[in-house]
C-alpha cells in the first residue's frame, strides 16, 4: 500500500538539519552513519541540495564563526515573535456589534465597531456581542416543525388554544447580557413561554384567535420585558408576535362547522332577500297591471255607455248578438226543440268534443278582449 | 558546559512556571471562587457584592481554587403532576432563576453544582405543591397565576435561606399549567360540543332570518296588491256606478265570450231563446 512505501516520510522526512542540534554539534551538513536517506523521497537529490543550501544560509545568519548562536540573531528572532503577538492583538468590530474586552477575566472597557486593539491572550480577551442584530426567538414549533408541547395553552375560559409566536430581541447592554446571565438564549425563551402563559392564561379563546391578539402580544412583552429586567439580563424585547393562534387541532373541524354555519346563515339570508325583492316586484307590477287594466276596462265602459244613452235599446240589442254570434261561431252547437218531445234525447258523445286546438288558438284573442 | 547551562535554565524556568501556575490564578467577572487550604475554606474572591475578578495570588501548592458561577442561572423542573385545592389536576412545570450569593455555604452545603439542582428542584417541587394545593386550578391558570408565583417564589426563598444552601432565588415563574392528557380530550369534548352549539344556533338564526325576510316580503306583497285590488275597484264602482242596469248587462256579455267563446263548449240549445225568436218564428216575431 502507498502509505506503506513511504512509511518513512515523504519530502520532510529527511534528517533533520543539523542546526537543530546544539551548538557543540560539527558545522556543515551531518549525515547519519548508515545507509543514505533513501527516504529522501519523492524530492529526490533536488530537494536535498536545497536543504543544504538552506542549512548554509541558516548558519551564515544565526550563527558565529565559532558555531554559537548570534545574539543579534536571538533577538531579532525574539523580536519577531513577540511583534507577531502583538499583532494579533487587531481586531474588527462589525458595524452590528460590540466588543467586551476583560483583562484576566475582569471586565475593563466595551469597544465600538471599527479596528480595534487589545493587548492579545493571556492579559486581554474579547467577546463580540451583536448589538444591533436583531435575534428570534420561536416558541410553539415553526412550520413545518410544530410542536405541541409548547403550542397549546390553557386560557381564561378553560379552554385550549394552539398558538405559536415568535420574539424578536436585541441585547442592550452587552456587559450584562455576556456578565450577568447564564445562557441568555434560553432565558429569553423560558421567560417568553411563561409570560405568553400568564397572559394567556387570563385572556378568553374567543378574543385569542380573533382580534384580542395585539393586546396579548403587547401585554407578553411589557411582562417579558420586566422579567428580564429583573435579571439585568442586557435583553431588549422589540417585538412579540403571534405567529398562528387558533383552536387545537383536535377541535379545528367543530371550529370550521361554526364558520361554515355562519356563512350558510349569511348565504340563506341573502337568498332570502333576493326572494322578497321578487315578491315586492312582483306585487308592485300586479298593483301597477290591475289599476291600469281596470282604468282601461272603466274606460271602455264609459266610451259603450255614452253610446248607449243615446240610443239605448238598439245598442243593447246589438251588443247582445254580437256576443251570442262570437260565442255560439265557436261552440258546437245543438239545437232541440223540447216541445212534444217526451222521450230523453240521446246526443252522440262526438258532440262534446272540443272543435280542434287550432279553433282554440284563434278564438282565445275574443276572450281577451271580453276580460 | 553549555549544554549543562542550558539544561540547568530550563529546570530553573520550568519550576518557576510551575510555581506561578500554582500562585496566579484567574477569577473570571462571570464567577467567583472560594480559597481552600488543606479543605479548609479561607476566602472568597469576587464574591458578589465585591466585585473584584481577575488576576489573584495564592499560596502555592497549600491552596486550592474552586470556582462558581456568580451568574444569574436557571434550570427547570420536569412537568410534575399537581393537585389542585378544587382536587383538579394539572401538569406543572417552572423554571427557577437562581444565583450563589455565599460561596462558602454553598461549597460546604452542596460542594457542586449539579447537587445543587437536585436539591433545588425537590425544593422547588415541593413548594409547587404546598402553595398549589391551596388554589383552584382556576387560580392556577389565570386569576392569580402571579400572586401564586410570588408565592411560591418566597417559600423557596424561605427553605432555601433556613436551609443554608448560599442560594439566592430571584425568580421561579410557573410555564406551563395545562391539564393532563385524560382531562384535555374532555375540555377538547367541550369545545366541540360548545362550537357544534353555535353552529346549529347560528344555522337556526339564518333560517329564522330568511323566514322573516320573507314574510315581510309577502305581507308587503299583499298590501300592495290589496291597493291595486282597490283601486281597480274604486276605479270600476265609478264608472259602472253611472249605470247599473247597463253595467250587469255589459259585464255579461263579456263573461259569456270569455267563458264560452272557446270552442271547447257544447251548447243545447233550445229555438224558444231570445237568440232564435226570427230563427224560429220568421220575420213576424217581435
Amino acid at each position: 500500500m502507498p502509505w506503506n512505501d513511504n512509511a518513512n516520510p515523504g519530502p520532510w522526512g529527511s534528517p533533520p538539519p543539523p542546526e537543530n542540534k546544539g551548538p557543540s554539534g560539527p558545522r556543515g551538513p551531518r549525515r547519519p552513519s548508515g545507509p543514505p536517506p533513501r527516504s529522501s523521497g519523492p524530492g529526490g537529490p533536488g530537494l536535498g541540495d536545497f536543504q543544504r543550501r538552506f542549512t548554509q544560509q541558516f548558519n551564515e545568519w544565526f550563527r558565529d564563526p565559532g558555531g554559537r548562536p548570534r545574539p543579534r540573531a536571538i533577538a531579532m528572532l525574539a523580536g519577531g515573535v513577540v511583534g507577531l503577538w502583538l499583532i494579533s492583538g487587531f481586531y474588527v468590530v462589525q458595524p452590528n456589534e460590540e466588543a467586551v474586552v476583560s483583562t484576566f477575566g475582569a471586565y475593563t472597557r466595551l469597544a465600538g465597531p471599527g479596528l480595534r486593539y487589545h493587548v492579545p491572550a493571556p492579559f486581554e480577551r474579547i467577546t463580540k456581542v451583536p448589538v444591533t442584530t436583531l435575534q428570534r426567538t420561536d416558541i410553539g414549533g415553526i412550520p413545518g416543525a410544530e410542536a405541541p408541547d409548547e403550542s397549546l395553552m390553557l386560557t381564561g375560559d378553560e379552554n385550549i388554544v394552539d398558538l405559536s409566536f415568535s420574539v424578536t430581541w436585541r441585547v442592550s447592554d452587552a456587559p450584562n447580557y455576556v456578565f450577568n446571565i447564564k445562557d441568555p438564549d434560553g432565558a429569553v425563551k423560558a421567560v417568553a413561554e411563561a409570560s405568553m402563559r400568564e397572559v394567556v392564561g387570563r385572556t378568553a379563546l374567543q378574543p385569542l384567535i380573533s382580534t384580542g391578539r395585539g393586546q396579548v402580544q403587547a401585554q407578553t412583552l411589557v411582562l417579558m420585558q420586566q422579567i428580564l429586567d429583573s435579571y439585568r439580563a442586557g435583553i431588549h424585547i422589540d417585538e412579540v408576535q403571534i405567529r398562528n393562534a387558533g383552536p387545537p387541532k383536535q377541535v379545528v373541524e367543530a371550529f370550521r362547522e361554526v364558520a361554515t354555519a355562519s356563512q350558510n346563515a349569511e348565504s340563506s339570508v341573502n337568498v332570502a332577500r333576493g326572494e322578497a325583492a321578487r315578491i315586492v316586484q312582483s306585487a308592485i307590477g300586479y298593483r301597477a297591471q290591475v289599476v291600469r287594466e281596470a282604468e282601461g276596462e272603466a274606460a271602455r265602459f264609459n266610451q259603450v255607455y255614452d253610446q248607449y244613452k243615446l240610443a239605448p235599446a238598439v245598442t243593447r240589442e246589438r251588443l247582445y248578438l254580437e256576443t251570442m254570434q262570437r260565442v255560439l261561431a265557436n261552440s258546437n252547437k245543438v239545437i232541440i226543440d223540447g216541445k212534444g218531445t217526451t222521450a230523453p234525447v240521446v246526443l252522440s258523445p262526438d258532440l262534446f268534443r272540443p272543435k280542434t286546438a287550432t279553433v282554440n288558438g284563434s278564438v282565445a284573442r275574443p276572450a281577451e278582449q271580453g276580460r | 558546559m553549555n549544554r549543562t547551562n542550558l539544561i540547568r535554565y530550563a529546570v530553573v524556568a520550568f519550576v518557576a512556571l510551575i510555581v506561578l501556575a500554582q500562585t496566579l490564578y484567574v477569577v473570571d467577572q462571570r464567577q467567583q471562587a472560594i480559597v481552600v487550604r488543606f479543605g479548609d475554606p479561607v476566602r472568597v474572591v469576587n464574591a458578589l457584592g465585591d466585585n473584584s475578578p481577575g488576576l489573584k495570588v495564592k499560596v502555592p501548592f497549600l491552596e486550592n481554587v474552586v470556582k462558581f458561577d456568580k451568574r444569574n442561572q436557571s434550570f427547570e423542573t420536569s412537568e410534575e403532576e399537581i393537585i389542585a385545592g378544587n382536587q383538579e389536576r394539572l401538569v406543572v412545570d417552572a423554571f427557577v432563576r437562581f444565583r450563589i450569593i455565599d460561596p462558602l455555604r454553598f461549597y460546604t452545603a452542596l460542594r457542586d453544582e449539579q447537587v445543587a439542582a437536585d436539591r433545588l428542584e425537590r425544593l422547588v417541587i415541593s413548594s409547587l405543591r404546598q402553595v398549589l394545593g391551596t388554589a383552584t386550578s382556576e387560580d392556577i391558570v389565570s386569576r392569580r397565576r402571579s400572586q401564586l408565583t410570588r408565592l411560591i417564589r418566597d417559600d423557596m426563598e424561605r427553605r432555601v435561606t433556613s436551609s443554608r444552601m448560599g442560594v439566592q432565588i430571584i425568580d421561579v415563574r410557573i410555564k406551563r399549567a395545562d391539564l393532563p392528557e385524560a382531562n384535555e380530550a374532555a375540555v377538547f369534548e367541550r369545545m366541540k360540543t360548545a362550537r357544534q352549539q353555535q353552529a346549529a344556533e347560528i344555522r337556526a338564526i339564518g333560517e329564522q332570518q330568511r323566514r322573516q325576510i320573507v314574510a315581510d316580503a309577502t305581507k308587503q306583497a299583499e298590501q300592495i296588491r290589496g291597493e291595486g285590488d282597490a283601486a281597480r275597484a274604486k276605479t270600476f264602482a265609478s264608472s259602472f256606478g253611472r249605470d247599473p242596469g247597463f253595467a250587469s248587462f255589459y259585464r255579461s256579455m263579456q263573461a259569456y265570450e270569455a267563458s264560452m267563446g272557446q270552442g271547447d263548449t257544447t251548447m243545447v240549445l233550445s229555438p224558444d231563446s231570445d237568440f232564435f225568436k226570427y230563427f224560429e218564428r220568421g220575420t213576424g216575431a217581435r
